[in-house]
């Protein structure tokens, strides 16, 4: 069978920080492959999607990624790599 | 009939048994037991992420495993499941109960959708427990808009004709918790059913849906509205063609037929239906 194995990515937390404010790389992917959610929340109180760290974006479908590069060109602040493990390249 | 029906119907669809549009608040928490916090329990405390990481990483057999794992415990519980339109109108006009607007929760995680107005909420709660949905802003961020019964199923329709269809939900085992337009690939449920067989947490309509090749004339109106890959143009006859095994009865290319030419046939009327969720 073929089975088919898909670039890891990687995404520095240090550097994405508000997705849920930013969103670019969530809507430019064109097979949906991040989520988006929040780290916190609690009974009577909404968080503040521009302070850093209160929402997390995660590559839960990575299994669709194709290796397009469209989130890493939109992400304005360079937290995330696409690459496919060396193995596959050769 | 499908398990909740065997397991709330009392004889007929589940979702129609008037004992489940409970008019009640919440019920209170067992002591202990601590409060569900956003998606965190969903998606990432759920071994979904790990089974998916397997599959990107070419280890099929840990995809397999865990997704059995997954649907096993599924099972247990009671599943979302497709309802044609004019059933979840029926629903909304007997309901008799509170129903609101609000964002959805699946589209706010896939899209970071932010849903703040009538025009923009693609879901709908049911039940009086809504009135108390400013203890919890961040769960209902955007806020949410209570509709009159004639209200949210015109609302309904809005999103049927945009080719969205519906799914209900029940909410603490007993009570129907929700309506809300679903798509491909937004819909967590039918993303996760269509792609990774989560065949549990999103159960088949009660109906599959039947094209009559006499009344359709070919038109293709139908087509592209099928979240399921249920529904094909069949070149040969100049028709659409539905495949029963795959059709989850959600009515949406049914509701697109101006020529009445798509029928509703419970799953029941035929043997080897019957089994099939
Ligand atoms: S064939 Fe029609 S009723 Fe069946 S799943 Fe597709 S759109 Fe829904
Ligand atoms: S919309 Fe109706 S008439 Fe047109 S192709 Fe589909 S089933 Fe046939």
């Amino acid at each position: 069978m073929n089975v088919v194995i898909n670039p890891k990515i990687t995404v520095d937390y240090e550097r994405c920080t508000t997705p849920f404010d930013c969103k670019r790389c969530i809507r430019i992917c064109p097979p949906a492959v991040f989520v988006v959610y929040d780290i916190e929340s609690h009974r009577g109180y909404e968080v503040d999607k521009k302070q850093p760290g209160t929402y997390k974006m995660l590559p839960l479908y990575r299994d669709k990624c194709t290796g397009c590069m469209k989130c890493v060109e939109v992400c304005p602040v360079d937290a995330l790599t696409v690459k496919m493990p060396e193995e596959m390249l050769t | 009939m499908c398990r909740m029906c065997d397991w709330l119907g009392e004889g007929q669809i589940w979702y129609k048994n008037p004992k489940l549009h409970a008019n009640r608040m919440y019920k209170l928490r067992e002591p202990g037991r601590k409060p569900q916090e956003s998606l965190r329990g969903n998606i990432v405390g759920s071994n979904l992420h790990e089974a998916l990481e397997a599959k990107a990483n070419g280890d099929l057999a840990t995809f397999n495993r865990l997704i059995a794992e997954k649907n096993a415990a599924d099972a247990r519980k009671v599943g979302a499941q497709p309802i044609p339109l004019n059933e979840a109108i029926e629903v909304i006009k007997t309901l008799q109960m509170p129903v609101a607007a609000m964002m959805c929760i699946c589209r706010k995680a896939t899209r970071a959708e932010e849903e703040t107005n009538l025009n923009e909420y693609s879901c709908l709660a049911l039940g009086t427990g809504m009135f108390k949905w400013e203890r919890w802003p961040e769960r209902y961020r955007g806020g949410v808009e209570f509709l009159k019964p004639q209200d949210a199923c015109d609302w309904l329709e809005y999103w049927d004709k945009r080719g969205m269809m519906h799914l209900i939900m029940e909410e603490g085992n007993d009570f129907l918790g929700g309506i809300c337009n679903c798509d491909y690939p937004d819909c967590n449920p039918i993303r996760q059913r269509v792609d990774y067989g989560l065949d549990q947490q999103l159960v088949k309509g009660e109906y599959i849906c039947e094209v009559d090749f006499k009344r359709c004339n070919g038109c293709g109106e139908c087509l592209g509205r099928c979240h399921f890959n249920a529904l094909k143009f069949e070149v040969t006859i100049d028709r659409p063609s539905i495949d029963p095994m795959v059709c989850f009865g959600c009515a949406l290319c049914q509701t697109a037929c101006n020529r009445g030419a798509i029928n509703l046939v419970p799953r029941s009327a035929y043997p080897a239906l019957r089994n099939v969720w």
